[in-house]
């Protein structure tokens, strides 16, 4: 065990919010499917997988287009927001008169379907999806910051941004809201509540793409297998923050890549075995939850008992 | 009461059908045919407890799979530090594993949906890494596992508790507790001025759950001879998870269905529909079954039934089709 | 009428000395004909270990290859066509029993061959022994799968074992970098942990004095930063990493952004291919995977320095014959091509009267240098009771210019004496 300095500690909680960043953008996904179909969203992760598969064949697989980062990251991110919409409509909304659960399993049907995929026509054998951000660094003080982390970390404040003034601002947003909070009475007042819904999984999707994107150069390789680690720890994001606030997804994301950070840093029981910062984590949020069941930003429903 | 009497009457057939079937299957079938089956009798009674705690107390599990791991170890650190003997240890497995579930009942109390979807998912997680754990290593083995035997073939022993919790389930759901549970999922404030405790129905159905989940974990570690965390991955809870949706929430009609489900059709994939891409098709083979019956087995044989009642409709009493209409009338109440 | 009496006693005489092999001719083991030989094995196929894929199917178009291609005047393994049959176990030790016990009972093979995985592979070692059915070459280098010869005499191992690996590395750092301060890096499972164990194990009493700080990871976490910038400040000059391909090359990266470059990088040899190389490279840059440090034993088709070689010339051509469609530069065909040719060297090996036992015989009594796969001159060499390890040299090699370099002969990590 090392002696305690500020550097240390500082250090430990930059390389925290680096590892938020992972995490927030598919919390965010999470958060926005949640609200529009009441329901976790498994094949989230996976979506972005596939999603970062058609990026890394645009940008750069040999036999591909080889288009410039910047340019396949956007039509790939349009691509997810169509697939996504799609996705709701042919799979999601005819489960829907089976409950909640047949909604759940079906994206566990998908998340599987995904991984298939992918394994069958890329191969599962890892592949190398290059960051456009710099690995050069910016030092504060003695604390060494990548450039690359700075990138992933404004892109996720990028994508909570733009959620939250689109949902603030615009009509569409409005009624996407109205239609994920009330249904039957947003149709009654003329929204299309099915293309609202369809909107949210497209924007959904696009996040999760753009998630993908950001965490393969992370997590060194992109395999079919990626985003399953992710999918954890946004979930855990997700909930930490109340399932329903967009804001709250990815505050959640950064206290988690934190909060872990800190904790496997200083506390001796886990520095020694990794095996244990997991259930330490999901512990500590299971208490937070007892007491904010709602999670941190999330608008505590009454319950009737 | 009045109404179980003709419903057994119409289900004796399917049901000594069922009983004739798996008693004479090892007759005429090959020991890993048989083999297939005792798995399937395992997932059977895992998923019974499964359907107890979501489909009837409303509550949803990403951690069955948790629960299935402390029984399997239960009985795998006994046989291997005791004299005792394998079987004995199945009753010792469902208490240890159903006390941690009941315990595990009272903060999830508190959470709801996807919260409670975090936390049981939580378990599964935590259940793994601290099996691994090298702090624990000498009592669990840690990421080597632990041996103590060959591999088994517990066929007419599993399949005899299966049928045994399945009457159990059977009894506990039209029991005053099974009533409960239904309508603290579907009306709690009418539960609860009603007298239901909302809070020991709750974490009874925890409780019970994992200990069926727990018997299912010590049949599993007498089938394999040995423990190993890999045996219990997070993967399993939701293979529980889909085979609980595809047999259908709330009846225990399509149970054997999701069992059956989960145990072959990943060889299915791979077998007959694509060797290249058995994923591909496991997927698609699911949402095929989902979209078929989005409601699970259960609600079909549901439907099948009523055309069959409707065509037998003679043979009963107009009292059995009153109790019927009641009966629905409180489900629909959501 | 002498020679029939000669030929009962001689018929007794076996019998009681238990010996069914000495009926000559025909075999009484299952999976076994004059013209066929039934081998199998389980590997995931699926799941997030599905990776591993390629070595079933790299041994199935080698013993393909064999089987349509007369080597020394015969087909197959000594004539007998093989047929390969391997199953999904998704890397669950309940899936591995079950298709095993598949592999033994339904379809009745001969011996089981290659199976993948530490733990999936621990669960059916006494089932395989108690039946008395081979399970030989198993794709995993823990070390129990040689040093447990007496408490499974039908089990072996085919790959160097890590422990051994990692002995090298501590013997590497004794002699050349005798200053070095290390940090070690490693997956916390059975795999990590017996990296770990040989490594402190070679070094001795001077492991807790030259490692100046130890992390570990689990394959679930994303990410590796906490661990380096602990590493980092603990003032290492030297990084040494055990873990799988995807977590090095994220090491590797995780490091260039920390901006740190420790004066030298061991990394074990299951990761230090030429293609997960080169995705390290593409990451974290040329300047910090150079210089880098491992061991190998198998030829390489991503590396071109074995673009002429003889042994290298017939595993394309084979790829390109059998499996046209899959990537030839991914290793992990031809670690299933080489297991391929010690199996049917050991067929050979068992000579005409081919049974259980004498594969057995063959497999723990062997000396092979012509395996065209592994590196020139490597021995697949076995002698029970006292070495159960078929392959126990490994190279030296240092990454440089974007390629592996060998920087030492053959070293024995089992040196008999």
């Amino acid at each position: 065990m090392l002696a305690f300095t500020w550097t240390q500690f500082w250090q430990q909680v930059v390389s925290g919010l680096s590892d938020g960043s992972i995490y927030a953008t598919l919390a965010l996904a999470l958060v926005l499917i949640h609200r529009a179909t009441g329901v976790v969203n498994f094949a989230q992760g996976n979506m972005g997988m596939f999603s970062t598969f058609i990026a890394w064949w645009l940008i750069y697989q040999e036999t591909g287009p080889g288009l410039t980062f910047w340019l396949g990251f956007a039509l790939v991110t349009l691509m997810s927001f169509v697939g996504g919409a799609v996705i709701y409509g042919v799979v999601i909304r005819p489960l829907q008169r089976g409950g909640e659960l047949a909604i759940v399993i079906g994206t566990i049907a998908l998340l599987i379907l995904f991984q298939g995929l992918a394994g069958w026509i890329w191969n599962p054998e890892p592949k190398a999806f290059k960051s456009p951000f710099p690995n050069s660094q910016l030092h504060i003080g003695d604390v060494v910051i990548s450039w690359l982390w700075v990138g992933t970390i404004l892109v996720s404040l990028g994508c909570v941004a733009v959620v939250f003034l689109f949902f603030r601002l615009t009509r569409t947003g409005l009624m996407m809201r109205a239609a994920a909070l009330r249904a039957n009475t947003s149709r009654l007042m003329g929204i299309r509540v099915t293309l609202m819904l369809a909107l949210g999984w497209g924007l959904a999707a696009a996040l999760s793409a753009v998630a993908g994107m950001m965490a393969a150069p992370s997590l060194g390789t992109l395999d079919p297998f990626f985003m399953l680690s992710v999918l954890v720890y946004a979930f855990a994001a997700a909930v930490l923050g109340g399932i329903d606030s967009p804001i709250g997804a990815v505050v959640g994301a950064y206290i988690l890549g934190v909060g872990i950070s800190l904790l496997s840093t200083y506390v001796n029981y886990i520095t020694v075995d990794s095996q244990l910062n997991l259930p330490v984590a999901l512990a500590i949020l299971l208490v937070i939850l007892l007491f904010r069941p709602s999670g941190l930003f999330g608008r505590a429903v009454v319950r009737r008992v | 009461m009045r109404r179980l009497i003709p419903t057994v009457g119409l289900r004796a057939i399917p049901v000594g059908a069922a009983v004739a079937f798996l008693a004479t299957y090892p007759l005429y079938h090959s020991n890993v045919e048989t083999l297939k089956f005792t798995l399937v009798g395992i997932y059977l009674i895992a998923i019974l407890g499964l359907n107890i705690l979501t489909g009837y107390s409303g509550q949803i599990s990403l951690g069955h799979g948790a629960f299935i791991g402390i029984g399997a170890y239960t009985t795998a650190i006994l046989v291997d530090k005791t004299s005792l003997s394998d079987v004995a240890t199945i009753p010792l497995a469902g208490l240890v594993a159903g006390a941690i579930g009941f315990l595990f009942g009272f903060p999830a109390l508190r959470l709801h949906g996807v919260y409670l979807a975090l936390a049981t998912f939580g378990a599964a997680v935590a259940f793994i890494q601290l099996v691994q754990s090298v702090h624990y290593q000498s009592f669990t083995g840690g990421a080597t596992g632990l041996f103590y035997g060959l591999p088994k073939n517990p066929y007419y022993l599993t399949w005899g508790i299966a049928a045994a919790l399945y009457a159990a389930a059977w009894l506990l759901v039209h029991s005053k507790l099974g009533r409960a549970l239904t309508a603290v999922r579907d009306a709690p404030i009418a539960a609860v001025s009603s007298g239901v405790n909302l809070a020991l129905a709750k974490t009874l159905a925890f409780g019970i759950a994992s200990a069926y989940a727990g018997v299912a974990g010590s049949l599993l570690a007498i089938r394999l001879g040995s423990v190993n965390p890999y045996s219990f991955p997070v993967a399993l809870s939701i293979l529980l998870l889909t085979g609980a949706a595809l047999g259908g929430l709330g009846t225990l009609n399509g149970v054997v269905f999701g069992a059956l489900f989960i145990q072959f059709a990943p060889d299915f994939a791979i077998d007959h529909v694509s060797k290249t891409a058995p994923e591909v098709a496991y997927g698609l083979i699911l949402l095929a079954v989902l979209f078929l019956m989005p409601g699970g087995a259960g609600e079909l044989l549901h439907r099948l039934g009523g055309l069959l009642k409707k065509a037998a409709k003679p043979l009963y009493s107009r009292t059995a089709d009153r109790a019927e209409a009641v009966v629905t009338s409180t489900r629909s109440d959501t | 009428m002498k020679k029939g009496l000669l030929a009962l006693i001689a018929v007794g005489a076996a019998l009681v000395l238990g010996l069914p092999a000495a009926f000559g001719g025909s075999s009484a083991d299952p999976g076994v004909t004059a013209r066929s030989i039934t081998l199998g094995g389980t590997f995931p196929l699926t799941g997030a270990a599905a990776s591993y894929a390629p070595i079933p199917r790299g041994m199935a178009a080698y013993f393909s290859y064999r089987n349509a291609t007369k080597v020394n005047g015969k087909r197959g393994a000594n004539g007998r066509q093989i047929i390969w049959k391997f199953y999904d176990d998704v890397y669950n030790p309940t899936n591995t029993v079950t298709q095993t016990q598949r592999l033994v009972e339904q379809d009745h093979v001969f011996a089981l061959v290659g199976g993948l995985g530490t733990e999936p592979q621990e669960a059916v070692v006494d089932y395989a022994n108690s039946k008395k059915v081979p399970q030989i070459y198993v794709s995993t280098g823990a070390t129990e799968w040689g040093s447990k010869h007496k408490e499974h005499p039908w089990t072996i191992g085919w790959q160097p074992d890590y422990q051994a690996e990692a002995a090298i590395y501590g013997r590497y750092i004794r002699d050349h970098i005798p200053a070095a301060k290390l940090a070690v890096l490693y997956q916390n499972d059975s795999y990590g942990q017996d990296y770990n164990a040989g490594l402190v194990g070679a070094l001795g009493k001077a492991a807790d004095e030259k490692i100046v700080s130890t992390r570990t990871f689990n394959v679930t976490d994303p990410s590796v930063t906490t661990q380096l910038v602990a590493l980092r400040a603990s003032g290492a000059d030297t990084l040494v990493i055990f873990a799988t391909p995807s977590k090095t090359i994220q090491t590797y990266a995780t490091i260039a952004r920390l901006g740190w470059k420790p004066a030298h990088i061991i990394l074990n040899s299951v990761s230090a291919t030429q293609t997960f190389m080169g995705i390290a490279v593409n990451l974290a840059g040329a300047a910090t995977v150079n210089g880098s440090i491992s061991v190998y034993y198998t030829k390489d088709p991503a590396n071109p320095s074995w673009d002429n070689d003889a042994g290298m010339k017939l595993y394309k051509s084979i790829m390109a014959r059998f499996l046209p469609d899959a990537d030839a530069k991914n290793g992990l065909y031809l670690y299933g091509m080489a297991k391929a040719y010690s199996t049917i060297k050991a067929i050979e090996g068992a000579g005409k009267n081919l049974t259980r036992a004498s594969l057995m015989k063959s497999v723990d009594h062997m000396t092979d240098t012509t395996n065209p796969f592994l590196l020139p001159k490597v021995v697949v060499k076995t002698n029970a009771p006292k070495d159960n390890f078929p392959i126990s040299q490994q190279a030296l090699i240092q990454f440089k210019d974007g390629q592996w370099n060998p920087i030492s002969g053959l070293i024995d990590t089992r040196p008999k004496g």
